[in-house]
């Protein structure tokens, strides 16, 4: 059929959709039963995401043997997903199991305490994002997460000297029995110290006279070619597996500065980095935070060196615990080495952290020295010009940009950070390292808090927790997309529902409230990774808040307060850090990370394809998708559908000629076997699709009148070249089960889609629409599909429009949210059946959307 | 008995829990302390009666059943109360027969085993 062949042609266009040409078909029962198998693999895969996702918030107690039987779990139904896809496209996915494989050995590797010794011994700085972690160690990965996250002027690029690399340095230089022998002695807490430094001071030592291992000489002297094509001095920093990430270790680890950019050099400076893992007070240090646990692993990384006019550090937070409403930075002229030794006088500077950032206090006392790389290598230490000395070394310009630069920061990794920062000659600011800040555990007694706020009343109450956290900030709402591009950074986003869309914002909220949405959804798991507090199902929301209103975001007790409730925002910063300490928790955390980080977001956006699916959540988000599309291709072929199976024809008071094919509880037991009328529907999401199609006055019975000019469009342009124009032959059929339709209407010379599913859990959920065509030139045609674009967003639709083609979904609605959009799907269908002949101007298009939208159905008939 | 003379006594080998759980229910007035050692908890409550013990099941130096029968032997009244990650009906039917107040598995909310802190020094209180 030349018709199915063109939609083929036009779908595999679509990059995430796999064609299903030339291959034998499953009966349409068994596709369905395929995609039940599929969905309930992906809620369980889900349900175990948000259970994991859930401990994050530290209020339960569980432990290893949790963890790994979870892992497990996810491992299976993920596999079990991937396969009902296969079964269910009759197509293969080698490249969907190898990433489910590598995932799987990856939390293997996670659940065994090691790390993953495969991988490069050299990677290059923006590619070793969190999920090379365990390669580059902490440092490195934050800071190349954060050229990902747009910071890529802010951060120097460069290379790390991976784990990989350390260990390949320690068997080939011998030094794996005393590795281990250390290793040992740490991981048994009853080990006397003085025996783990002896050891440490041995092994630093042979390190520091190591030769290197094979090929990495070759390897450093390629990515310096590639990332310093002119030369110039080198940074190399320590970036351990613990550091930045759990625990700041603070100073604990070499940095060599100033390094020529050569091979020979740059190893040097690594060996002496390396050999800090094993230096006395890292030792002891690492006892302290991690007891009993004994794995050690360190990368370095190599940044070109900044020629630093002023540098210093930012605390986004008083850390002394004074307030979390002001950021402290200091700093001094030159490099920030004596800074951050806290060696020389620094200028301090308070800064609030609103917008514009407002200076509170400065101290600007004498510098009378500085340090400057020194042509030999290394720094060295000038005297001043007393113009210099007694000078602020960043003007209240220079200090608000560090602000907002530093806010941004903290936006990221949703936590208070120490972000080391340097000036260059040029005026531009440099991120040289962001960690952790650790705030003292001071205010935040729960009873003081259930005190403060008891004698305020709520806003809005009756969400449900889907992240926990508090936040506060001005209401911004998100009603479309768009809304999403100027998000201003600390609001509070406000939405009616939730969507994968809002990652791109998480860096930016200070927290997350819909009126409708499931803790089980995508977001909602991304929020517990990122920590955003975040509320879902809040009744009466939108009619509550305002745009720019201040609210707090009590996303513990499911509560809204007007205003900011310091108490509350204050509990936030005291719960939840020393969670950190748990051996388990940060296990979770690496694991969640490794699981259900999503890259994937949104279907429309051409960018599913399996090499983008880089997590257990993204191939979940993939095999859905693909599935849908593959139901929606089978709507579309009627050979297979009137093939074997009983299509009936149902008895409406309209004329559509609907055909309707029962997959199993899609009709009653007493539907009888021809004119089945409307009440014998027992299809959840086709019953409702039938209401409002039945609905008074949507559907209009007399045909439209054509236009000369229409009329002759429609009879001289029926070429294949031009299918559009054509009538669309055939049934409008719909298959149905007791919580599915695939609905495919060729009405008069239109083509439209719904395929949808619906049931009591919210994560199945999915509301697929595609409308094209008209009996009318291409521009009435476009006109209309923009109108019906206007009101499938207006409906919260994620919408594309591309000539007259409209392509719409939704997905992962409550029940009864599925059942309204698709009442209102039926009454669009009647709405805009021959609509396009109308269409004479853009703003007759806009006024049928509004009308439609207004309810006001009749003015077609005006 | 008050429940704010209550003292409470947490074993886990995981230090991090200790400190959790001794946090929570000091906000709660109970007198805690808590050990990763059950060796050295016992040692502590032979030299200070304690009326309440939660440990855990599986430790290093000695199991959370032994704990169990030790603390019932220096304190018939005490209430013990398990937690564990690795459940099975054997090792929980028991801790019954010996003498346990409550069987909790983890993952827990705390505010569960809140719940049976309270029971327990509800108990406490009548006897």
């Amino acid at each position: 059929m030349a018709i199915n062949d063109w939609w083929r042609g036009l779908l595999a266009d679509l990059p995430f959709i796999r064609r299903l040409t030339d291959q034998r078909h499953l009966s349409v029962g068994e596709v369905f039963a395929c995609f039940q198998r599929l969905l309930a693999a992906n809620n369980r895969a889900m349900e175990l995401l948000a259970d994991l996702g859930e401990k994050l918030s530290g209020d339960y107690i569980f432990d290893r043997r949790y963890l790994e039987a979870s892992a497990a779990s996810l491992t299976q139904a993920v596999a079990d997903s991937i396969l009902a896809l296969e079964q269910l496209t009759f197509s293969p996915f080698p490249e969907l199991k190898q990433v489910h494989a590598r995932l799987a050995l990856q939390l293997n590797d996670l659940l065994a305490g090691g790390e993953r010794l495969a991988g490069p011994l050299v990677i290059q700085l923006r590619e070793a994002g969190l999920a090379q972690v365990a390669v580059v160690g902490g440092k490195c990965a934050h800071l190349a997460e954060l050229i990902c996250r747009g910071f890529a002027p802010e951060v120097p690029g460069g290379f790390v000297i991976t784990t990989r690399a350390f260990h390949e340095l320690i068997d080939a230089n011998g030094l794996r029995p005393k590795l281990a022998e250390l290793e040992g002695r740490l991981a048994d807490p009853g080990s006397p110290l003085a025996q783990i430094t002896t050891l440490g001071e041995e092994l630093a030592r042979r390190l520091g006279a190591a030769a290197p291992p094979e090929g990495l000489l070759a390897l450093i002297e390629e990515a310096i070619g590639r990332e310093m094509p002119t030369g110039g001095r080198l940074a190399v920093r320590s970036s351990a597996l613990e550091e930045d990430l759990d625990f700041s270790f603070a100073g604990q680890f070499s940095t060599v500065l100033n390094v020529p950019a050569g091979p020979a050099a740059v190893f040097a400076a690594y060996l002496k980095v390396a050999a800090s893992l094993f230096a006395a007070p890292a030792l002891g240090y690492r006892r302290l935070v991690f007891p009993g646990e004994g794995r050690l692993s360190i990368a370095a990384g190599c940044q070109p060196m900044i020629d630093s006019r002023a540098s210093g550090l930012v605390f986004t937070e008083d850390a002394a615990g004074a307030s979390d409403e002001r950021m402290v930075i200091v700093g001094a002229w030159g490099q920030g080495e004596a800074v951050v030794e806290g060696a020389v006088a620094t200028d301090s500077f308070q800064v609030g952290k609103g917008e514009p950032p407002v200076i509170m206090a400065r101290q600007v006392p004498v510098k009378p020295t500085a340090r400057y790389p020194d042509p030999e290598g290394g720094l060295s230490e000038r005297g001043l010009e007393p113009e210099l000395s007694g000078a602020a070394c960043l003007n209240d310009e220079q200090i608000r940009a560090l602000a907002r630069l530093a806010r941004r920061v903290e936006r990221v990794f949703r936590r208070p950070q120490d972000i080391e920062w340097a000036l260059d000659a040029a005026g531009r600011f440099f991120i040289l390292q962001a960690r952790p800040l650790f705030v003292p555990e001071t205010a935040g007694d729960r009873r003081a808090v259930a005190e403060a706020v008891a004698g305020l009343k709520p806003l809005l109450t009756g969400g449900r927790v889907a992240s926990l956290g508090v936040g506060a900030g001005p209401v911004r709402r998100v009603l479309a997309p768009e809304d999403l591009a100027a998000f201003p950074e600390g609001a509070v986003l406000v939405a009616r529902r939730d969507s994968a869309l809002f990652s791109s914002v998480l860096g930016k909220v200070a927290a997350i409230v819909t009126e409708i949405g499931t803790p089980l959804s995508h977001m909602a798991t991304i929020c517990r990774e990122l920590r955003v507090p975040c509320l879902v199902n809040v009744p009466g929301l939108l009619k509550t808040v305002a745009d720019g209103e201040e609210i707090t975001v009590d996303a513990e007790s499911g509560f809204i307060y007007q205003g900011r409730i310091r108490e509350l925002l204050a509990l936030k910063v005291s719960e939840g850090m020393d969670l950190n300490a748990s051996a388990e928790f940060r296990l979770l955390r690496r694991l969640l990370r490794a699981a259900s980080q999503l890259n994937l977001v949104d279907p429309l956006l051409g960018e599913f394809r399996v090499e983008d699916c880089q997590s257990y959540h993204d191939i979940l988000r993939f095999t859905h998708e693909t599935a849908v599309q593959t139901l929606v291709d089978m709507g579309r072929d009627e050979g297979r559908l009137l093939g074997g199976h009983l299509a009936r024809r149902l008895a409406l008071p309209i004329p559509t000629g609907i055909l309707v094919i029962d997959i199993g509880g899609g009709l009653t037991p007493e539907a009888p076997d021809d004119q089945v009328p409307p009440e014998a529907v027992a299809s959840t999401p086709f019953a409702a699709i039938l209401r409002g199609m039945l609905c008074p006055g949507v559907w209009h019975r007399d045909p439209m009148p054509v236009g000369m000019r229409d009329l002759m469009h429609s009879l001289f342009n029926p070429t294949h070249h031009d299918p559009v124009g054509r009538q669309y032959a055939g049934h409008n059929i719909a298959i149905i089960g007791a919580h599915y339709v695939n609905l495919c209407f060729r009405l008069g010379y239109h083509f439209n889609l719904i395929d949808a599913h619906c049931d009591q859990v919210a994560q199945n959920n999915h509301l697929y629409f595609r409308f094209l065509g008209g009996v009318t030139e291409v521009l009435k045609r476009s006109r209309r599909a923009a109108m019906i674009g206007a009101i499938l967003r207006a409906l919260e639709f994620n919408v594309k429009i591309r000539g007259d083609l409209v392509t719409a979904r939704l997905s992962h609605l409550p029940v009864a949210e599925m059942e309204r959009v698709l009442d209102l799907l039926g009454r669009l269908v009647g709405f805009t059946r021959q609509l396009d002949v109308r269409m004479d101007s853009d703003q007759m298009a806009e006024a049928y959307a509004q009308a439609f939208l207004n309810g006001d159905y009749d003015i077609v008939n005006r | 008995m008050t429940p704010a003379a209550a003292r409470l006594l947490i074993i886990d080998d995981e230090p991090i829990i200790g400190k959790r759980l001794k946090q929570a229910f000091g906000k709660l007035g109970l007198e805690a302390a808590s050990f990763t050692s059950p060796l050295d908890a016992l040692r502590a409550m032979a030299e200070q009666p304690f009326d309440l013990v939660i440990t855990d099941l599986k430790m290093e130096g000695l199991d959370g059943l032994e704990t169990l029968r030790r603390v019932r032997a220096l304190n018939r009244r005490a209430k013990v109360i398990i937690i564990t990650g690795y459940p099975d009906p054997e090792t929980a039917q028991a801790a019954s027969r010996e003498g346990a107040f409550a069987f909790l598995v983890k993952p827990f909310r705390l505010e569960e085993l809140k719940a049976e802190v309270s029971r327990a020094l509800a108990e406490l209180s009548q006897a």
